[in-house]
């Protein structure tokens, strides 16, 4: 009997049931009179007659029941969508599970239950969710389709119309865009062999790049195509040098003065390009040449663009849209994560049931994989023992091996400043040197020089990493905890190598505008334009970064990968064998997106050239993967990495936004360049166009900055959050509550089956003994018949 | 127009797209897999009764790439089958790749992982069936002892009821929290 081998705590409650009597409510269940006749046969075989092995028809019929008379209650209005899809979220896999058994009986009994067009067509869009096999669903689909249903009126009609034309819409979307779907052979190719954990990543790149792109789109609509189509609508006064207003100093001849600095006439055009400067500085793709006017379309004085404000709008909506993006990204992850993180993990669960990728094709991915199960099993088995070693650690040793761990850290600390200082160090180096006309004059020298900063960072970048895992190594942790460790570790490097670089920009330009009545000051190495010069270092670090990726990816781990692989000895494989170091890889893609971040307020051409990049880093990155590594014996979750990504990627845009923040508002336009020259700061355009405005934004505006409105605003906030707060709590308990009571409801099951075949056995035995007595009495007296 | 050959009526494209999840051009990708499978015997233009009736048998649809390293392979091709043998008929093979598909929600995938699961049919996830898919995920590498032991652990996080064996509620419980499920339990076309 399924309970009796499991020492089940036997629970005393039973001992009530008798005197309950016949006070206990009868359920009818699905059984006859035959079905008593089979259990008398066999009384272990109650079990099967349970509502809950009838799989789904006794439960959810009744639920189907409450949807027939809800349909009957609601068949005279409008639908509610949304009820009826939360209702029928979850029981219209279930409710029509019970169609499993039999469609036809389920069907709604058309004679007393006319359903409307709407409803129809709703059962219908449902069908594929029916666990049933195709003939079913064709044939439900065709009943649906035949029986008679009431026509909608008026206004209903309409609204349905609206829903079956969106969802018409919506579809022939989704085939558009599957058509037209990028890399979808390349994405088959890597989850053929390494699984849907590393397929997440390149879809990230994916992403990455149309974010990029549409951002692109909306630059060239609003802002380079506006300063390359419109002139200014008034003529600017002329740079007179005599004039007070317009002489040395002022925005015109300062601005007339960087027009005219050209590069030297030795550098040919790919230098000017691949540096940004020169002819290349002067155009759309920099700040320097915007327009600081009102544009107009052939001098209409009526239609007017505010270059300034179109400029510094469309740079917050960058942001805006891309922590838009990413926030509902992570939300969805989020949302997953938070559910699952109630209660217990099911650990054994999850590695058999979901443990295996049904996407994986090549054998030799398929052997690691099913390595890669066994030992995450193995290791799930010994983690009971491990865990008690660790706790019966000697106090030696847990000495030992804190300060172990408080040495390493304290040496990754010094690493760090390191690597920062370097930076910071050759970052001033370059700019000093190029004043230098020694190395003015070798154009392949002051390349170097102007590469150097950026040569630095990348160097950095690549280096520290490997002595950070040697080092992590040393520390002993458990291996999920190493991946995050090192990879907060690397973040850190990147995010203050950038720091670094801001930093000593910031004390480059730290002194007045060059442009002065005074002329420029001899210390003062800032450049006429720093805008564009920022812009320009952004630039670079960007090419240079992705040239780097192409240098690691083919000329490094291409042989070392071709040399592990062919080669037989094992001090040549241990070296050369790669395996995927996925945060590793995401780090590099979230670098460039801060990177373009950072850089595309001062070069609009940023965005652009990181979308060119993503492109092209989707084939760099499949090489690595598909050519350079094998599968690793870590198994990626493709829940855990998506999570990871969006974390990376949102830590790294809430970091950058503080520097920019801090220079739109705060620093000093260049005089000479750009569309803020003249203004005391880049935020002051936003203010003038506020008070510029008309009257009532103004008022609406200064009403919700009044103690009548913030005050109460400012208190219901509070009262919400603490509500929803009470609220998550209530919830947990009560899933704990009904846990509980699941658990005793099981008990009790067992306890009553358990006790039913024992009446059954009795009256077994009852009826036997009985008939058996009847049996010989009958003997007894066809005997003494017989005898007499 | 021309001789455009046409593989499905519009009619039956409809029908098959109200009832998978798949788009028209990934039905006749699916249609173009199938019959890759067997040439001779798979028509190049489906009338609805071929879709019905024309089977591919179990051994050479086990060799479709996307099945082939799969552990599960013959019990899935047991599960989608009509005839119950493993056959598949092209509404059969469409089937099981619309409920493999990234579109199909939770709950169907469940359904079906519970049938895959349950080797022996009873409606329950019992030791012998945890064992079979122990045994097939770990190619028997694992010591009967530890076999064991891993079974009783999983009933013990899953079992609710406490009858020893996984009952539908019990798995479906089980994977909501499980989160993976849905992108693992997920073939590409």
């Amino acid at each position: 009997m399924s309970g009796g081998e499991r020492k089940v705590k036997r629970h005393p409650r039973g001992q009530g049931w008798e005197e309950a009597g016949g006070e206990f409510y009868q359920e009818s269940y699905p059984g006859g009179e035959a079905e008593l006749e089979a259990m008398h046969q066999n009384p272990s075989n109650i079990a099967t007659l349970l509502p809950s092995k009838q799989n789904r028809t006794a439960t959810y019929s009744k639920m189907y029941d409450a949807k027939t008379t809800m349909r009957r209650r609601t068949a005279n209005r409008t639908a509610n969508r949304a009820q009826y899809q939360t209702t029928a979220r979850r029981p219209s896999a279930s409710a029509a599970t019970a169609a499993a058994t039999d469609v036809a009986s389920m069907l709604p009994d058309l004679s007393e239950n006319l359903s409307n067009e709407e409803r129809t067509w709703e059962e219908i869009m449902q069908i594929k969710a029916l666990p049933v096999s195709m003939a079913q669903k064709k044939e439900h689909k065709a009943k649906l389709q035949s029986q008679t249903k009431l026509r909608l009126q008026g206004l209903e009609q309409l609204k349905w119309q609206r829903r079956k034309m969106w969802q018409r819409l919506r579809r022939s979307w989704s085939e558009a865009y599957a058509k037209m779907e990028l890399w979808r052979h390349s994405m088959k190719e890597v989850e053929g062999d390494f699984g849907t954990g590393v397929v997440a990543y390149f879809l990230f790149i994916k992403w990455l790049m149309f974010l990029n792109l549409g951002v692109c789109t909306l630059m060239v609509l609003f802002i380079v195509l506006p300063a390359v189509f419109l002139k200014p609508a008034q003529q600017f006064p002329e740079c007179n040098l005599s004039n007070n207003f317009t002489g040395q100093g002022s925005v015109e001849c300062c601005s007339a003065q960087y027009a005219n600095t050209t590069s030297e006439p030795a550098e040919n055009i790919f230098m000017q390009f691949i540096q940004g400067r020169g002819i290349v500085e002067h155009t759309q793709a920099f700040y320097g040449v915007y327009p600081n006017v009102e544009l107009t379309l052939n001098s209409a004085a009526w239609l007017s663009y505010d270059m300034p404000l179109a400029y510094i709008s469309l740079s917050l909506v960058f942001m805006l849209v891309s922590l838009a993006a990413i926030v509902k990204s992570a939300a969805k992850g989020f949302k997953e994560r938070l559910v699952e993180g109630e209660g217990q993990f099911y650990q054994y669960c999850n590695i058999i049931f979901s443990g295996w990728d049904f996407c994986i094709k090549n054998e030799k991915s398929a052997c690691i994989k099913h390595k890669a199960i066994f030992n995450e099993i193995k290791a799930s088995i010994e983690s009971e023992r491990i865990e008690e070693e660790r706790l019966t650690r000697s106090k030696e040793e847990r000495f030992k091996l804190f300060s172990v761990r408080v040495l390493v850290n304290l040496a990754v600390f010094v690493l760090l400043i390191a690597a920062l200082y370097l930076i910071y160090v050759v970052f001033d180096f370059s700019a000093q040197t190029q004043t230098d006309y020694i190395i003015a004059n070798n154009t392949l020298l002051r390349l170097l020089f102007e590469f150097l900063p950026s040569l630095c960072v990348v160097g950095l970048n690549l280096v520290i990493p490997i002595i950070l895992g040697m080092l992590v190594r040393l520390e002993r942790y458990s291996p999920v905890l190493i991946v995050r460790i090192t990879l907060m570790r690397t973040v850190l490097l990147r995010l203050s190598s950038l720091g670094v670089v801001l930093l000593s920009f910031y004390r480059q330009f730290n002194c007045d505008d060059p442009c002065r009545p005074e002329g420029a000051d001899a210390k003062c190495k800032k450049p006429l334009c720093w805008e564009t010069y920022v812009g320009q270092q952004f630039f670079k670090l960007m090419l240079v970064d992705f040239l780097s990726h192409i240098a690691v990816t083919f000329i490094v781990n291409f042989p070392r990968g071709q040399l592990a692989k062919y080669s037989h000895n094992s001090v040549v494989a241990y070296l050369g064998e790669q395996q995927f170091d996925l945060p590793k890889h995401v780090l590099d893609v979230v670098y460039i997106q801060t990177l373009c971040w950072l850089g595309s307020f001062f070069a609009p051409v940023l965005p652009l050239m990181a979308s060119i990049i993503f492109f092209f880093m989707f084939y760099i990155k499949k090489f690595a993967c598909l050519v350079n590594s094998k599968p690793s014996t870590i198994p990626y979750r493709a829940s855990r990495s998506n999570s990871l990504f969006m974390a990376v990627l949102l830590l790294s845009f809430v970091v950058m936004i503080i520097p920019l923040g801090y220079t739109i508002a705060e620093r000093t336009p260049s005089k000479s360049c750009g569309p803020f020259r003249g203004l005391p700061s880049v935020w002051s355009v936003i203010v003038r166009t506020f008070v510029s405005s008309p009257a009532w934004i103004k008022h609406v505006v200064f009403f919700f900055t009044t103690a009548g409105f913030a005050v109460p605003a400012f208190i219901t906030l509070i009262l919400c959050l603490y509500y929803f707060y009470a609220v998550s709590a209530a919830n947990k308990h009560m899933v704990l509550v009904l846990k509980n009571q699941l658990v005793l409801e099981g008990r009790d099951k067992q306890f009553l089956l358990h006790r039913l075949s024992q009446i059954i056995k009795q009256q077994q035995e009852h009826h036997k003994a009985m008939r058996a007595a009847a049996q010989s009495a009958h003997m007894n007296s066809t005997d003494i018949s017989s005898s007499t | 127009m021309g001789n455009k050959l046409v593989t499905f009526t519009e009619e039956q494209l409809n029908d098959y797209q109200d009832c998978t999840f798949f788009t028209r051009k990934e039905i006749l990708r699916v249609h173009k897999k199938f019959r890759e499978l067997q040439p001779d015997l798979v028509p190049r233009t489906m009338t609805k009764d071929d879709a019905v009736h024309v089977r591919v048998a179990r051994d050479i649809m086990e060799r479709l790439p996307e099945l082939r390293e799969n552990p599960f392979k013959s019990r899935i091709c047991e599960v989608f089958s009509s005839d119950g043998k493993g056959n598949l008929s092209f509404e059969d093979f469409l089937d099981m790749l619309s409920i493999l598909n990234e579109h199909a929600p939770r709950d169907i995938k469940v359904y079906y992982a519970f049938k895959i699961y349950d080797f022996d049919n009873d409606q329950f996830l019992g030791p012998s069936d945890l064992q079979q898919t122990l045994r097939l995920l770990t190619q028997s590498q694992l010591l009967p002892e530890e076999m064991t032991q891993v079974c009783e652990k999983v009933v013990d996080e899953c079992d609710v009821d406490a009858d020893g064996r996984l009952s539908y509620m019990e798995f479906e419980h089980v994977i909501t929290r499980a989160p993976d499920f849905l992108s693992t339990f997920h073939i590409r076309i």
